[in-house]
């Protein structure tokens, strides 16, 4: 019986050699990598080691060779230890249809480690967080896709973890769903300081919730930065106003500037800050209403190109 | 407990900051319940009637026994402990086909044993916990009339006194010769329902086992009942039972029974039913280690 939290360090999870070898497949190929807490996403095609990723940090496959460690935790030895304090959402169905939410999140619950009267209180807590409070009595087979896909959150945030690893938490979900799924991800994430690792084939998802992206590709890791420094600004100028735009394309073009034109947007390459001036003085003089003036933000999907990922 | 339907305040989120308590403390919840499940306890009405239903089936030999012994001759010893398991084993055997896939296709069907296996639990923690409550359901299903029948005999007879000093013996009796059965039982069940997820499919498994086992034994023994080939009847889990159940009780297989044209010593029962449970106990496990989640 212990009460206390896990070892506190400051890395969140830490991979060094992780290394897991079936007869025919290499499926993690020493990857060695230190994950700091926050919402990381984690990217890679279908069989590019995501999943055996996951699996081990869960301790329910040992690695061929190398060792992880989560929250001070060793993967492979304490892995009892480890998962009361990790919630996981896996990817395929995991609910028994035939009973109510609140009894199956209460059984989970106690199942991690809490208590009777503490895993009641906090099932309803969660169950109301992810918005199925008043659903909550109902037999799950009542429930549509998107209240399913919130149960499944909620059996991993039940216990409330120091992690959870979320195994592609919108599939199935049509775009409203996704929508909500993403939000209650990213307030799990952001308000109630959860650290999670989510994997997603969409990239725009990973950029909306996540602060750091984990690219794995044959079992290796290619990339693990802040979204922010991948995204980052670039050096053109979006400009877009009211009215005829081509005296501006013009006298952009004639001070030297490379400009695009794009329908009713200027594109300008920030080569040096004297083209604000020219905007400025332009727009005043012609009397435009200038409705939009923007450094661009370059996208994952530009980065990573369509097929890199998926 | 907090229950405050309809509450439109958010909170915010409230960190747990009460005990975790672990391994032991989870298998215990499981434990708990499967053995529930295993009644259809908290379940809806539907899930009741076949357990119930085959307990009492279960239990009505010892209550004819006690018309007998109320109404009739007290002496009159119809039904006795170490028959019992011979009438009721068909029952013992169509409750491990209803309830073992109950306890472990369905979490596979449903995928809900993913959840279990990233939770405070090892695998081989859920095939014990599940191992338990199987036995213990049979254990009730076993003691539970045997029971009936020793305090019945006890009660019509004209001097419970000199009874209970005569046959007490019988009580270890009858939970040895429960406890070999329940053990066997749940092992057979649970190893072979383990490894089909659809229900029906694993009922139908698991009731072959022991038909096809109880049909082809005695078959074979009526080939020829010389050497070696008489325990050929061993394949059958009725006869097993049978076979320990008169060992234990210290009496031997009626004239012309197959047990008795098998003449295997009772011993050598007992003896499989553990090796039986413990190695069907061991598939169990193992397949929980490999199933892929």
């Amino acid at each position: 019986m212990r009460s206390d939290g896990p070892i506190d360090g400051s890395a969140l999870v830490t991979a060094s050699g992780l290394t897991k070898r079936y007869p025919k497949v290499t499926a993690l190929d020493s990857l060695t990598v230190t994950i700091a807490p926050g919402i990381i996403g984690l990217v890679g095609p279908n069989g590019a080691g995501k999943s055996t990723f996951i699996k081990i940090l869960l301790g329910l496959l040992s690695p061929t060779s190398g060792t992880a460690t989560l929250l001070g935790f060793d993967a492979t030895r304490q892995d009892v230890d480890l998962r009361q304090y990790v919630g996981y959402m896996p990817e395929h169905d995991c609910l028994p249809l035939e009973i109510s939410a609140t009894e199956f999140i209460v059984h989970m619950a106690q199942i991690s480690g809490l208590p009777h009267a503490a895993a009641r209180e906090r099932a309803a807590e969660t169950l109301r967080q992810v918005g199925l409070f008043e659903e909550r009595y109902r037999q799950m087979r009542e429930y549509s896709t998107g209240m399913k896909q919130r149960v499944k959150l909620a059996q991993a945030l039940v216990h409330d973890p120091r992690l959870m690893l979320l195994d592609e938490p919108t599939v199935g979900l049509d775009p409203g769903g996704r929508d909500e799924m993403l939000d209650l991800v990213q307030r799990v994430g952001r308000e109630f300081g959860i650290s999670i690792i989510m994997s997603s084939h969409l990239l725009g998802e990973i950029e909306r919730v996540c602060d750091h992206l984990m690219q794995i590709e044959s079992g290796k890791l290619v990339r693990y930065e802040a979204i922010s420094a991948l995204t980052d600004v670039t050096q053109v100028l979006t400009v877009e106003v009211e009215g005829d735009v081509s005296p501006l394309v013009e006298r952009l073009r004639n001070a030297g500037f490379t400009v695009q034109q794009d329908d009713r947007r200027v594109h300008v390459q920030l080569d040096d800050d004297r083209v604000y001036d020219v905007i400025r003085d332009t727009v005043a003089e012609m009397g435009m209403g200038l409705v939009r003036l923007q450094q661009q933000r370059r996208r994952l999907e530009e980065i990573f190109g369509e097929r890199a990922v998926v | 407990m907090s229950d405050q339907a309809g509450s439109i305040y958010n909170l915010g989120y409230q960190r747990y900051t009460g005990p975790r308590l672990g391994r032991r403390y989870a298998i215990r919840v499981l434990a708990l319940h499967r053995l529930r499940a295993c009644f259809g306890v908290g379940r809806p009405l539907s899930s009741k009637i076949f357990p119930i239903a085959l307990a009492i089936i279960v239990m009505l030999p010892a209550v004819v026994q006690l018309g007998i012994g109320t109404f009739g001759n007290a002496d009159a010893k119809v039904i006795r402990p170490e028959n019992y398991y011979r009438y009721v084993g068909v029952v013992l055997a169509l409750f491990c086909a209803a309830i073992a896939p109950e306890l472990v296709s369905r979490d596979q069907r449903s995928g809900t044993l993913t959840l279990y296996f990233s939770r405070a639990l090892k695998r081989a923690d859920y095939a014990l916990a599940n191992f338990f409550a199987l036995t213990v359901s049979l254990l009730v299903l076993t003691v539970g009339p045997q029971a009936i029948l020793f305090a019945g005999n006890g009660l019509v007879v004209s001097n419970p006194a000199s009874y209970l000093q005569d046959e007490w013996k019988q009580v270890p009796e009858i939970l040895a010769s429960s406890l070999l059965l329940s053990v066997m039982f749940a092992g057979i069940g649970l190893s072979v329902a383990s490894f089909t997820p659809r229900r029906a499919y694993s009922t139908v498994s698991v009731l072959a086992v022991f038909i096809l086992g109880s049909a082809l034994g005695p078959i074979l023994l009526s080939v020829s009942d010389q050497g070696i080939v008489r325990y050929a009847l061993m394949i059958s889990p009725f006869h097993v039972i049978s076979g320990f159940s008169l060992w234990i009780f210290g009496a031997s297989p009626e004239g012309n029974g197959v047990l008795a044209k098998a003449d295997i010593p009772g011993g050598v029962y007992a003896l499989e039913a553990l090796v039986v449970g413990s190695v069907s106990l061991g598939v169990f496990v193992r397949r929980c280690l490999r199933i892929a989640t």
